[in-house]
This record gives structure tokens, sequence and C-alpha cells, in this order.
């Protein structure tokens, strides 16, 4: 549906965005993610017509947009700051583009309060100026002003930052439900991963101007087709010499000692669980050296042939670690993640 | 709302004033047919003296509209709009002002009825300005701190008697009387080698006057002063000694130097360009009469320069004609020299 | 189909553009540059070639030298004292819980309505040497100077508080805007009050407070009446010297030379604080903003010291106009020697100058040239304002500067320079001849408002969030839409305020209106100054009374439509 090809974007002599080939399908919800100063934030403004590439096409359904000025695109946008209109009330911001395009007064009508109705906003509320409005209404005018014209692909620029966690994830899941609920092709920019993990289709992931992976929430965290990727997403262990050197000994060489090598948290084990092939599994033994207590989980560190090894247990009421036990560490090396240098791979696929 | 409440309110002011100017310009288009005002530019229009000339004039059938400010305002005025005048006559300022008028061809050449009845040579001989009232510059002071013998008699006693250092007030030199002044007394130094054509003991004598002096600041009544006795001597113009004495309830008396006194003399002139040349000329001839600044020094105790209107003058206006005598200054060469000496005198001579 | 729309739709902006930039290219050369070189060129070149006598003269003129010293002495420890004091009023009444604040707001907000000459005559009522306070003083203490209100220290203090207006109205305005999440969590870092305000409220402010100080400068530069009336012979500043030699034919090149040193002092001040403007980031990034509370001073000693002065100032402030109002009812006597008794009350004054409807007259023709021109300003320089937000280029400069050059000449000159030019047809505006005729005025008081409008509304437009504009373009709004709809109720207050401030400072102008009123529409200016004139016999000083009060009522009845309503 969405199609960059081969998109480059300057600022001056910064190449902000290089070389970028992305496709969209419909009704997806596609997520830019990256660090800030990525380039993500400008690929979507490209889209929405805010900047202009200095190489490359953008298309929308096959039709070249790259020139097309930002209000014939049919490309909502909800902006960071929700730029909600200060001097109008609730229901003049949601009605202004329907306004803008000379809908008659009674359609607006419908439409605003359809739309308010879809986005959980009451009448009072229509009527109040935004500044009165809580971080969470405020966002949900902002998206059903951006919503309200129909258009074909709605863009979100980091709608959820400066907002506090609770309300974050709440509104989190009411983004979702809007996009399901409205059928509507999303586009998402976050520096959050765990944002882009839980809403995603699909994630495209940023640094300095470059994509390094597109895939599924899935596929980017277990299958990081990059050192970055793979370091930005989650929490992760590098497994340092010492323990590479063990790796080789017990499954019989094959790891490079001048390579990269992690493994995720959760995938570190204290017990050996049913089913496993012992074959492919390595064991190590570690002291407990600190254990940090999250509620549903607690997050250990073990001193393991003098490195340090992270892992995640659950708590459900089996016995806990204390500091200073010695314990038994299992890792599935199909678990593990090797980058070269340069061109990066993963061993096991 | 708001933004709708002020656009409607200056809206209407606009409209207002557009439909003001509709209206000028429409009885410009009709202009000739003598509809149009007489525009009168003058400095002398305070104190009711413009609403009067407006109402007399008026029974006589002339529409005029008066337009005021300081003297210096109006002749700049006057000068600034040359190529295109907007007034039709001017009267007031000083013989310095139409000297300067004449030179740049501003003024239209007329010789009212009455310009016989002017005593001394103090119209203009080439017909293009012609007096109406003389204000003679005197020096008063206040009778309670001197009498005649204690009282300066002429002004370089001012500066030259340390008695009278900071008890006399100096005027502004924007003003007529200021320069007439100043006037007064470097012409006593005229030096064709000298600066500006004043020796430079004239310039000296000019000093010495200047700092010697009280300067009263903007706002301040000079009057108020002399009436108050804590500054007693200044230089005055001779219509304004009775209204100030009334007002502060005074007695002044005023100096009788033996090479006389200064006297600006107001003149009248029809401008040149002026679209209303008949309906000026009888206006001029109509104000001038000894009849009209008769009743003029009536009101206003002016010192007429129409022999005929002076029996209609106060006592005091008569006795002042009779006991000061004209101090013979050029006037010509006042007026090619005075802005070059303000100048002077603020740059170089002020302390 | 398609293609021709938005051919036709890019073709119509594009004419727009082009109109409007022809519009301005025709203003500025006609308005601003060609009637201002037009009167240098006379002033200059005198048969043919360049004199520059004047800046012999001037150079060998102590009084000059010293003057222009005293000004520019003035002009900087203006910006100090103005600062300090206005930044005051602004944290008290805005930002401090001070008790009573409704009420010394008022008192802070005098200065709004009465200016100038009438501003310092209430002070000398006060402080002069006839002065009610000086009565006071002199009464108590035997011996006492009653002289003591002159000199650089009078001239300072006059103006000091004379031109808080500008805080009061704008740094206000911007203090409002102030996240207060942000000095919570400076409270919560353990910042003390005095620290909070030091490195937190007052960056936040800076833009602001630039364009204020730029401001202040100016005033302090081309001050005039403060030093005239209270400077005495020791502190004299240069704008009475530049304003009685510009209205000599022939000292006006010491006039025009004067106004350029000015001239290109302000320049240089206004390039600088630009620099330090485009430097700085001062735009809040705070998504959910919370609005300023008022703030408790913690310690009981800082808390009664602040009531204190809150309420010193007050006094200062509100007593000129209170005298001012009193006397005026009351008879030349009083007045005269600043005393009160109750049968010295009289009405006369205000029958005096209301003796029938004509009288009245003038008021309307000020009010409607002063109201016509304020507004007419106000759109122009939004449209100036908006031009210099969305470009960047030369042009642009170059346009923001040539609205500048009002500043750099006296208004006397810019007056004598609109007649000499335009007192015969001129292709530049159709043939038409603007002297004598009803626009002259107009068009100079617009000329005049220019610099100080586009200051401040420029401000007021790089305060706003970008995003809004994306956001209503996002949502298909053409970019006038945008402007009308969503930037022009943003700053709207600003505009407002702006507006009335022109309003009230033209009302009852007259060195630029005694060159360029029409005959039959004599506004109020004319009327005061040749009532009030000392060569007047009339009781020039009662009269000024009267007017200054019935100009402060008009003026409070202008703010009252912009800012009184507002609570509602």
């Amino acid at each position: 549906m969405i199609e960059f090809k081969n998109v480059q974007i300057n600022y001056g002599d910064f190449v902000a965005v290089k070389n970028l080939n992305l496709n969209v399908r419909e009704r997806e919800f596609f997520t830019l993610l990256g660090p800030s100063g990525c380039g993500k934030t400008t690929t979507l403004r490209s889209l929405v017509g805010f900047v202009h590439p200095s190489q490359g096409e953008i298309f929308l359904n096959g039709e070249n947009i790259t020139s097309l000025p930002v209000e014939k695109r049919e490309v909502s946008m909800v902006f960071q700051s929700y730029a909600l209109f200060p001097t109008l009330d609730v229901y003049e911001n949601i009605a202004f583009g329907l306004k803008v395009k000379k809908v008659p007064k009674q359609e607006i009508d419908r439409e605003v309060r359809d739309m308010a109705a879809k986005v959980d906003l009451s009448e009072e509320q229509l009527k109040k100026k935004v500044s009165e409005l809580s971080g969470g209404q405020q966002q949900r005018v902002a998206i059903a002003r951006a919503l309200v014209l129909k258009p074909r692909i709605l863009v979100l620029d980091e709608p959820l930052s400066n907002l506090d966690a609770r309300l974050r994830v709440q509104l989190r899941r009411e983004l979702k439900n809007l996009q399901k609920q409205f059928g509507i092709t999303a586009i998402y920019v976050t520096h959050d991963q765990e944002e882009a993990l839980t809403l995603s289709d699909r994630i495209a992931v940023f640094n300095k101007g470059v994509v390094e992976q597109v895939g599924t929430p899935k596929e980017i965290y277990s299958h990081s087709e990059t050192e970055f990727v793979c370091n930005f997403i989650g929490d992760i262990n590098r497994l340092e010499t010492p323990v590479v050197k063990e790796l080789n000994e017990q499954m019989g060489g094959g790891y490079l000692e001048h390579d990269r090598h992690y493994v995720r948290m959760e995938r570190v084990h204290t017990r050996q669980w049913q089913g496993g092939k012992e074959a492919s599994v390595l064991k190590l033994t570690g002291r407990v050296e600190d254990a940090e207590f999250y509620g549903v989980y607690t997050k250990y560190s073990f001193l393991v042939n003098g490195t340090v090894i992270k892992n995640i247990e659950r708590e459900d009421g089996r016995a806990p670690h204390n500091i200073g036990d010695e314990v038994d560490i299992y890792i599935d090396i199909h678990d593990v993640m090797t980058y070269r240098e340069r061109h990066s791979y993963a061993v096991d696929q | 709302m708001k933004l709708k409440n002020m656009m409607l309110t200056t809206g209407l002011a606009l409209t207002t004033l557009l439909a003001e100017c509709g209206g000028t310009e429409e009885s410009a288009a009709e202009g000739e047919s003598a509809k149009e005002p007489l525009v009168v530019y003058t400095n002398s229009a305070s104190d009711g003296r413009g609403d009067w000339l407006k109402e007399q004039a008026s029974e006589q059938g002339f529409d005029i509209e008066i337009v005021e400010g300081g003297g210096g305002d109006i002749a700049n005025r006057l000068v600034a709009e040359k190529n295109n005048p907007v007034a039709d006559v001017v009267y007031g300022l000083s013989t310095m002002d139409y000297e300067n008028f004449k030179k740049q061809d501003m003024l239209a050449e007329y010789v009212p009825s009455w310009a016989g009845e002017i005593q001394g040579d103090i119209n203009d001989p080439e017909g293009y300005y012609h007096s109406i009232v003389k204000q003679a510059i005197l020096m008063i002071y206040n009778t309670e701190n001197y009498d005649a013998s204690s009282a300066p008699a002429d002004w370089p006693e001012l500066w030259n008697n340390e008695e009278y250092h900071g008890q006399y007030a100096i005027l502004g030199h924007e003003g007529g009387t200021g320069r007439a002044i100043i006037a007064g007394i470097l012409n006593r130094y005229k030096d064709e080698n000298g600066e500006y054509g004043i020796s430079q003991e004239g310039w000296d004598e000019l000093e010495k006057y200047l700092t010697n002096g009280y300067h009263p600041a903007e706002g301040e009544d000079f009057f108020a002063k002399v009436a108050d006795g804590s500054v007693p001597i200044s230089g005055i113009w001779s219509s304004g000694i009775v209204p100030k004495e009334e007002e502060f309830g005074v007695d002044v008396a005023y100096a009788t130097p033996e090479v006389g006194v200064p006297h600006v003399v107001e003149q009248v002139a029809i401008v040149e360009g002026t679209e209303q040349q008949d309906t000026a000329e009888a206006f001029v001839d109509w104000f001038g009469s000894s009849e009209v600044q008769g009743k003029w020094t009536e009101e206003f105790s002016t010192l007429p320069a129409n022999e005929g209107a002076l029996e209609y003058a106060d006592e005091a206006t008569k006795e002042l004609a009779e006991s000061v005598t004209v101090q013979d200054i050029d006037w010509g060469f006042v007026s090619e020299n005075i802005d070059q000496w303000v100048e002077k005198v603020e740059l170089q001579l002020l302390p | 189909m398609q293609w021709i729309n938005k051919w036709k739709g890019a073709a119509s902006t594009k004419l727009a553009g082009l109109l409007i930039a022809l519009f301005f290219a025709w203003f500025i050369v006609s308005f601003l540059i060609y009637p201002n070189v037009n009167l240098l060129k006379t002033t200059f070149i005198i048969d043919g070639s360049l004199s520059l006598e004047a800046v012999n003269k001037l150079v060998s003129s102590s009084r000059a030298v010293q003057s222009l010293i005293n000004s520019f002495l003035l002009a900087v420890s203006l910006v100090m004292t103005v600062n300090i004091v206005g930044i005051f009023l602004v944290l008290v009444m805005n930002y401090f819980d001070i008790k009573g604040i409704r009420v010394l707001s008022l008192g802070y907000y005098t200065t709004l309505i009465y200016s100038g000459v009438v501003l310092v005559a209430g002070y000398k009522f006060l402080y002069g040497e006839q002065g009610f306070l000086t009565n006071l003083l002199a009464g108590i203490f035997p011996g006492f100077d009653t002289g003591w209100f002159t000199g650089y220290g009078a001239v300072l203090f006059v103006m000091t508080f004379a031109i808080t207006s500008n805080h009061v109205i704008f740094l206000s305005n911007a203090i409002k805007k102030v996240d207060y999440q942000t000095i919570e969590a400076a409270k919560s870092m353990g910042a003390s009050d005095f620290y909070i305000i030091r490195r937190v409220v007052l960056p936040a402010l800076k833009p602001t407070i630039f364009a204020v100080t730029i401001l202040i400068f100016l005033i302090g530069l081309s001050a005039t009446s403060a030093p005239l009336i209270v400077g005495g012979q020791e502190f004299q500043t240069i704008n009475p010297m530049i304003l009685t030699f510009a209205k000599s034919v022939t000292s006006r090149d010491i006039a025009a030379i004067l106004s350029i040193v000015l001239g290109i002092a302000t320049m240089v001040l206004l390039m600088f604080m630009q620099r330090m403007e485009n430097n700085g980031n001062f735009i809040s990034v705070s998504k959910v903003k919370s609005t300023i509370k008022k703030q408790k001073i913690e310690n009981k000693w800082a808390n009664a010291l602040v009531h204190i002065a809150a309420y010193l100032l007050f006094v200062i402030y509100a007593l000129p106009v209170v005298l001012i109002i009193i006397f005026s009812f009351t008879d030349t006597f009083s007045i005269e020697n600043a005393t009160l008794a109750l049968d010295h009350f009289t009405l006369d004054n205000y029958l005096l100058l209301f003796t029938d409807f004509s009288a009245f007259r003038p008021y309307f023709i000020s009010i409607a040239y002063s109201a016509a021109s304020a507004f007419i300003v106000v759109m122009i320089t939004l449209l100036v304002s908006r031009i210099l937000q969305r470009h960047k280029n030369i042009y642009t400069q170059l346009l923001e500067y040539s609205m500048m050059i009002p500043w750099l000449l006296p208004s006397t000159l810019i007056a004598l320079g609109l007649i000499l030019t335009y007192d015969k047809p001129n292709s530049l505006l159709g043939n038409q001849v603007l002297t004598g005729s009803v626009w002259m005025l107009l068009v100079a008081y617009i000329i005049v408002q220019l610099p100080f409008t586009l200051r401040m509304l420029k401000a007021a437009f790089f305060t706003i969030d970008h995003s809004l504009e994306e956001a209503a373009k996002n949502l298909g709004a053409s970019s006038m839409y945008t402007f009308r709809r969503i930037l022009l109720p943003v700053i709207l207050p600003s505009t407002l305020a702006v507006m009335v401030l022109n309003f009230n400072n033209m009302l009852a102008d007259y060195d630029l209106t005694v060159f360029l009123f029409q005959p039959l529409l004599e506004p109020l200016g004319i009327v005061i100054k040749s009532s009030t004139d000392p060569q007047a016999s009339t009781d020039a000083k009662a009269l000024m009374l009267v007017y200054s009060v019935v100009l402060m009522v008009i003026s409070s009845v202008a703010l009252y439509f912009v800012y009184g309503r507002k609570s509602k």
C-alpha cells in the first residue's frame, strides 16, 4: 500500500535518511522504531508531506505522491504534542478538517458526534476547552480529529511519550483497539521498544538513517538480524570469552571467540526444563550476586567464570534463590545469537 | 467573539473617518463655488482668539477654518507645503517669518485697503505682508521686589550687575519672544566680519546672558516665578502682561531702555497659490481694518498696528504705546541669521 | 482535469504571493524609504554637493556631546532599573501570592493610561519644588532642599516607573505560559523560591525580556519629557535638541546626524538581541502543561519584604494619578500651592473645557485616527510577521529591517519628509497629492507605529508551537485559513495589547500631528497644546490636568474593551 523507493532525505549536509526501501501493507499497524535522531520521524514526515525527499519516490496505492501537497495525500497525523488548537473547543477541533472541506453543517455535526462516541468522548467534553482535558482525553481528541477525515493512513509521532506509565499502557491498548475498529493503516513512530512490540503488526528498526531490520515483533525480538537490533530491543546478556570457551568445550567447538554472542535473559534457565534436548543445552554453574524483585518476576545476576549473566525468574511460588547460592544455569544453544564484526548473522538459521 | 467585536469597533471608527473625509472630498470637488472654507494658519489663536475670530468672520459671511500650532511649527508646515499650499491666509508669527516666506515666493502680493493706516515702516514695502498687531518685547519685574530705581533699565544690566544674576528668567529660544530678545541683544553687535554677522563681543555678551539667568523647565510657567518673587525679572510679549497679571494677582512694571525695545510685528498675508484669492483679499481687508483690530484689542489687550484701532485699546496698552520706543532692528538681517544664532546658542552658548 | 486544478491552485498562490511582494515593495519604497531619503537629500546636499559641516559643529559642541552621553547613560541605566522593577511587578502580579494584589495591580496598570508630559507633570506635582511630598518633607525637616527632585536621579526615577507598561503586559502574558511542572520539578529537587525564579522562571521569559529590553533602551535614548521637566541644567539629553533642530531648516542636518547616531546604536542593539534570540531554545517541550499557581513565599522575612516593596511600588505608581484626578477638581490656588481644602473644590475646570458640543469634535477625530491607524498597522504587521515566520531569506530580512526605519528618525523628520515628497503629484501614489489631505495623518500614524508593533507581534508569532500549523495543514486547511482560524486567535491577546497601546499613544500626539493634520479635522493634541501653552493666559495648569484626566478615561475605556471583558 505504501512504498518507499530509494528515498534519501537531507537536511543541508546532513543525511537524515539513507536509501530507504519500505513496504507497508493495507490495514497494518506498522512501527518505525529507533533511538532519537535515527531518521524515523523524518521518514514519517516525508510520508505526510512536511519534508521532501532529495532522492527517491514514495507511492501510495501505486500512485506517486512524492510531490503531492500535504492536504491532498489523505494522510492524517497525530502529533507528538497533539497540536490541538488551544483557541478552539474540543468539538471545533474535531470538526476543523471537515469544515475546511466545506462539508454541510449537519453532516459535520453527525460525523463529529459519531467519532466522539467512538473514541469515548462525552457530550460535555465536546464543549470543553482542550486545556481542560487530561492527557488521555487530549490524545483521543487528537486521534478523533485525524480519523474523522477518514484518511487512507493514520500516522502517529510518539503520541505516548511524556505521559505517565499507567496512562501510557492504557492508551496503548485504546490506540490498538481504535486502529482495529476503524480498519485503518497506521504508521507509528516511537523509541519505546515495549510500545513497538505490543502494538505493531510489523516493525522497522532504524539506526542512523538506515533501516536495520523489518519484521514482526517476534522476528525482531527473537531473531534480531543485526547486533544493533538485538541490543536495542529487550534486555540481553552478552556471553563473555570464558563462557564462550566453556560453550566450545561442551558443544565441541563452532563458536569463534572474536564474534559476539548474545542470549536473552528469559532464555537463561536455572532449572532443567522438561523435554529439553540435552544435547543442545549448555550447563554452567554460577553464584547468585544480586536479585531485583519486580513482583511478577525477579531479575538475578549470576557470577559465571568471572563474568555476569542475568536471568529472569517468574515468581510462581517455587523457592527463590538467595544471594550467595550456587546455582546451575542452562542455556539452549538455539537461543544464542551470534554476530560477526561487520556482516552479522544468526548462527542457528 | 472578541475579535469580531474589535473588528466591528475599529471598522466603525474607520467608516466614521472615511465618511468625514468623503465629505471633504466631495466639497473639494464642488470646491470652486466658494463653498470651501478659507484656511487660516496662525500661532495666535489661543485664549479663545481663534473662536472669537471665527465667530466674527462668520457674521461677515466668511467661512474660515483655523489651523493653529506653535509659531515655529506653523511656519515649518507652511514652508513644507509651499508646492501645494493648504493655507489661504496666514496671520500672526513675526516679520522674520514673513521675510523668509517672501524669499521663497510663498506669499501673494496684495496691498489691503488699510495698509496706509499702519504707523512706521513695519509693512512690507513690496506689498506682500502687512501689519496687524505689534508685540513689544518687554523686560518686566515684580514691583514687590524692585522699584523703578532698583530695577534694571536695560538688558545688559542683567548680566553685568551681579545683583540680578539668577533673578531673571530666560524664555525658550524656540518661541518668538525668546528669539526677539536674542535678536535685540545681538543686533547691538553687528559685525560683517564676525561669526553669523555678530562680533565676538556680542557672542560673549549673549553667553553671559544665558549663563546668568534662570531657565524655566518645560511646562513651568515663568510668570509664576515672577509672581512669587523667586525669579522676579523676565522678558514677555506686551499683550501677555494684562491677562497674566490678572491670573496671578500681581503687579509688574516694565523697563524702558533708551535703545528702545524689540517690536515683533504680527503680520497678515495671502498665501501664493490660493484658490480663493478674492475671498482671501476680502478677508484680509476686513481683518486688518481699524474696526476689527479695535475689537481685537478690546477683547485681548493687543497693541494694534493700525492707528485707528489704538483708540479702542485700554489705558495700559495706550500707555505702553506711548512710553516705549521701537528698537531699531534690521529684521531682514535677523531673519537671515536667526536660525544659525539659535543653533549656536543650543550647541555652544547654553550652560 | 486534476492537473489543471493543481496548476490553477499553484498559480493562484503564486499570484497572491507576487501581489503581496509587490504591495510591500511599493509600501516600503513609497512610505519608508523615498520620503526619508528625499528629506536627507535636501538636508545634506547643498548646492549639489554633500555637506557634512554638521559633524564638525557637533563634535565641537561640548553640550551636544554631553547630552549624547547622557542619553546613552540614561538608556543603559533604564535597561537595568526598569527590568528590575518590571520583573518584580510581573512576579508580584502573577507568581507570588500577595495579599490584595487585585488592587495593587490597578496601580501598576496606571502607566498604560498616561504617559509623556502628563506623567512627568504628575510626578512634578508630587516631588517638584511646590510638590505635595516636597511640601510635606519641608514641613517636617526645616531647611529641606525643595529643589531636590532634579537631575539624573530624578529623570531615572520618573522614567523607571513610567515605562514598565511593556513588562506588565507582555511579560505577564509570557509568565502565564511558563510550564508549572518545571517549577514543581525544581521545587521537588529542593530549590529555593528565588533559585527557581532565577534558574527556571526567568530563563523561560528570556525572549520577551529581550524584546522589552530593546524598547526600554529605545525609550531611554529618545527620552524627552522627563529630562526637560526634571532634568535641570545638569542632566539634559539629546532628543530635545534633535527636536529643536529638526524644526529649523538651517539646523536640520544636525538633527539628522544625531538621529542617525541614535539609529545606529539602536540597530546594533537590535541585531545583538536578534542573535541572542536565535541562539537560544526557549520553547517549552512539555506535552501536558499545567497552569501556573501563585507561590506563597516560605521565608517569613522575605515574604514581608516583598509585600512591603509591592505596596510601596503601588504608592509610587498610584499617587501621581490620584493627585492629578483630585487636583483637576480644584481651583488655581490649590493647584499652584499643591494644598487641598474643601472650599477650593470646583467643577469649573471641566466646564471650561466642555462649553458646547463642538468641544468634543477633536476627541472624535483623534479617536478615529488613532483607532484606524492602530488597526491598519496591526493588519500590515501581522502579514509581515507571518511572512517572516514562514520564509527566511534576503528579501524577508530586507522587509524586516525596512519596517524598522521609522525607529531611526524622529517623527518631526518623518513628517517633513512626507510633506516634501507628496506635496506634488507623484506616480508612486497614482499622482495623488497627499499634503493637505485627510490621508496624510493616517499614513504618518501608521508609519511611526510600525517598528514597535512588528517587534512585539513577531515575538508573539515565534512562540507559537510549530506543529499547530502543520496539524492544520495536515487537516487540509489552506495557509490563509490556518492563519485566520488557528494562529491569529493564539496571538490575539498580544495583538490586542499592542493595538490598544498604539491607540493610547497616538491619541494626544502633537509632534507629528501639527505638521500633517487636515485643517478641517483638528485633532486633540493640537487643541491641548494650544490651550495649555504657557503663552496662553487661560489657566494652563488646570486645563492640562483636565485634559489628562479625560485622556486617562479614554485610554481606560480602550483598555477595558481589550482586557476588562476577558474575565467574563
